[in-house]
C-alpha cells in the first residue's frame, strides 16, 4: 500500500498490532511506521480506534482494567509492552494533549513545571524558570500569560488553557508528542497558533495527530493514516493520501463522500 | 384545570424558603436558649478554676481540657487512618465484589450507635489490654467510632475529584503516588476537611462512649492513663444527678461556643490552603 520506509528512521514502529478491551477488539492487526521529527495524522471517523491507537503508544489504556495487547508497538526499536518496559518511564518520554483541554487545577507556572518536577531529580529554580518561558513561547502563550503566571490555569480561555497543555507537554522535553483532536472546541485563530507551533515542534519532536478535522490533517501532517473500524485503511504521504488515494474508502472519507 | 406557572413557582419559592427558614429558627433558637442560660454563669473563674463540691461550685477547667484532648487523640488516630484507607480504597483497588463489602461494612459501622463503640471499649482497651477508665482508652474507642465517617466521606471527596486530572498526571509521567500526593489529595481536601470536622463533632459531642471509656474524673489529667471528663460529660451528669442547673448550662454554653470556634477555625485554615494554592 505505502512505499516501506527504511527501518532506521522510524521513531514508532507498528507491527500487526492488536488492542483489546476485555473481548472486544479495538484495534486490528495494525502495521505502520513514524518517521522521526515528522507529523503523522491520523483521520477516520468516531469509533475507528484513533484515540485507542494514540493511547496504546503511551500506554494509558493500562488505566483501562480489561486491557491487553498483541503484536509489537515499538519506540526506539524497544517493544513499549515488553514485561520490562517501565510505563513510567515511557511516559515521561511521551507528552500528551488530549481533546479537553484539562489544565491541573494549580497556576500556570505549576501547570508548565509539573513534568519536569516528577521523580527524584527536580531542576533548580532558575533553571524551571527558563523551561516555563521556553515552554510557553513555542506553545504561543508566553505574551498572553507572562504577567500572571501565578493564576491559576483554569482561569484561562478554552484556547490558551489548551496551548497550556501544550507548553506542559514541552517543558517534559519528551521526544515524542501525542496528540488528541486538540483543536476540537477551539476557535480558528487559537487553531491557526496550535498548528504553527506543531510545524516548528517538529524539528524536535515526533508528532503524532489525531483529528476529526481531515482540513487540519492536509495542513500540517506529513504523513497521514486513515482508521476504520479498527483496522488501518490506509498510510501514506499526506499529498497522495488526499489527492489519489489507493483504497476507495479512504477516497469517500477525505471527499466527505461518508463518516 | 392547570395551575398557571407564576404560581407553582410562588408555591415553590415559598414552600423550600418556608422550610429552610423553619431549620434556621429552630437552631437559632436553641442555640439562643441555652446561651441566654448559661452564658450569665460563665465567667474567668468558671473558666479557669477546678470544679468544687462534685461541680456544684468552682469551674470547669480540668474538662475544658479534657474536651480538648480526647477528640484531639481520636483525631491524631483516626485521621492517618481513615484518609489511608480511603485512598487505598479509592486509588489503589479496582472497583471488585472486595471493595463493595468493605464499602458496605464502613456504612454500617457508621450507623452502629455510639454505646456499642463504648461497650466494645470498655471490654477491650479498659479490661482486655488493661488501659483503664483512661484519656487513651477514651481516644482509641473514639477513633475506631469515627474512623468509618472519615473513610467514607473522605473516599467521595476522593472520588468527586475529576478523573481526567488522574489521566493527564499518569499520562506525564506521574507514579500514583505522585498523583494522589500532588494533585488528587490537595482537590479533596475541603470534603476531607467536612468529614473530619462530623468526625470531630461526634466526639466533642459523645457521652455514652467517653463514660463507659474514659471514666469521669474531673480532675486534671497528668498522663494518657489518668481518666478525663469532657464537657458533654459533665454537662450529662450535673443535669441528670440534679447537682446544678446552673453550672449545667454554663458547660453547655462553653460547649457550643467551642465547636462553633473550631469550625470556624478549620474552615479558615482550608480557605487560607485553597486560595493559596489557586489564585
Amino acid at each position: 500500500m505505502h512505499a516501506p520506509l527504511p527501518t532506521t528512521d522510524a521513531k514508532i514502529t507498528a507491527h500487526e498490532f492488536c488492542l483489546f478491551f476485555g473481548k472486544i477488539q479495538a484495534l486490528r492487526n495494525i502495521t505502520l511506521d513514524v518517521r522521526r521529527n515528522s507529523i503523522l495524522g491520523i483521520i477516520g471517523p468516531s469509533g475507528s480506534g484513533k484515540t485507542s491507537f494514540l493511547r496504546a503508544i503511551n500506554r494509558l489504556n493500562d488505566l483501562h482494567p480489561a486491557c491487553h495487547t498483541e503484536g509489537l508497538l515499538q519506540l526506539d526499536q524497544t517493544d513499549i509492552y515488553h514485561p520490562q518496559c517501565d510505563p513510567v518511564a515511557l511516559r515521561k518520554r511521551i507528552g500528551m494533549v488530549f481533546a479537553l483541554p484539562i489544565p491541573l487545577p494549580l497556576n500556570i507556572y505549576e501547570n508548565v513545571v509539573y513534568g519536569p518536577r516528577l521523580g527524584h531529580h527536580c531542576p533548580p529554580r532558575a533553571e524551571l524558570d527558563m523551561l516555563v518561558e521556553r515552554s510557553l513561547r513555542a506553545a504561543f502563550l508566553w505574551d498572553e500569560v507572562k504577567d500572571r503566571l501565578h493564576t491559576s490555569g483554569l482561569r484561562l480561555s478554552g484556547g490558551q488553557q489548551q496551548r497550556l497543555c501544550l507548553a506542559r507537554v514541552l517543558a517534559m522535553q519528551a521526544e515524542v508528542i501525542l496528540l488528541d483532536e486538540p483543536c476540537s472546541g477551539l476557535d480558528p485563530i487559537s487553531t491557526a497558533k496550535i498548528e504553527e507551533a506543531l510545524t516548528t515542534l517538529k524539528a524536535q519532536h515526533t508528532i503524532v495527530l489525531v483529528t476529526n478535522n481531515t482540513k487540519q490533517a492536509a495542513r500540517v501532517a506529513d504523513e497521514t493514516a486513515f482508521f476504520l473500524m479498527g483496522e488501518l485503511v490506509e498510510h501514506g504521504p499526506t499529498q497522495k493520501l488526499f489527492t489519489v488515494p489507493d483504497d476507495p474508502r479512504t477516497n469517500d472519507y477525505v471527499t466527505g463522500r461518508f463518516g | 384545570m392547570r395551575v398557571p406557572p407564576k404560581y407553582t413557582q410562588m408555591a415553590a419559592i415559598t414552600l423550600l424558603g418556608g422550610a429552610t427558614l423553619l431549620t434556621l429558627a429552630v437552631l437559632v433558637f436553641i442555640i439562643a436558649f441555652v446561651l441566654e442560660k448559661g452564658l450569665p454563669g460563665v465567667t474567668w473563674t468558671f473558666l479557669s478554676a477546678e470544679p468544687q463540691d462534685m461541680g456544684r461550685a468552682g469551674g470547669i477547667f480540668p474538662i475544658i481540657v479534657g474536651t480538648l484532648l480526647l477528640p484531639l487523640l481520636a483525631l491524631v488516630i483516626a485521621l492517618p487512618l481513615g484518609v489511608g484507607s480511603a485512598v487505598y480504597l479509592c486509588e489503589y483497588t479496582r472497583e471488585t465484589r472486595l471493595t463493595r463489602v468493605i464499602r458496605f461494612g464502613t456504612d454500617c459501622l457508621a450507623g452502629i450507635p455510639s454505646i456499642i463503640f463504648g461497650l466494645f471499649g470498655l471490654v477491650f482497651f479498659v479490661g482486655i489490654l488493661h488501659l483503664g477508665w483512661s484519656l487513651l482508652s477514651g481516644g482509641l474507642t473514639l477513633a475506631i467510632m469515627i474512623l468509618p465517617t472519615i473513610i467514607r466521606t473522605s473516599e467521595e471527596a476522593l472520588r468527586a475529584v475529576p478523573y481526567a486530572y488522574r489521566e493527564v498526571s499518569c499520562s506525564m509521567g506521574a507514579t500514583r503516588w505522585e498523583t494522589v500526593r500532588r494533585v488528587v489529595l490537595p482537590n479533596a481536601l475541603p470534603g476531607i476537611v467536612t468529614g473530619v470536622m462530623l468526625g470531630l463533632g461526634r466526639c466533642i459531642s459523645e457521652t455514652a462512649a467517653v463514660i463507659f471509656t474514659a471514666g469521669t474524673v474531673a480532675a486534671m489529667p497528668t498522663s494518657a492513663f489518668d481518666s478525663v471528663r469532657t464537657m458533654a460529660v459533665h454537662f450529662y451528669l450535673l443535669a441528670r444527678e440534679g447537682i446544678s442547673n446552673e453550672k449545667a448550662y454554663g458547660t453547655a454554653a462553653v460547649l457550643i461556643l467551642a465547636v462553633l470556634l473550631v469550625n470556624l477555625a478549620a474552615y479558615w485554615m482550608m480557605h487560607a490552603f485553597i486560595r493559596r494554592r489557586a489564585r
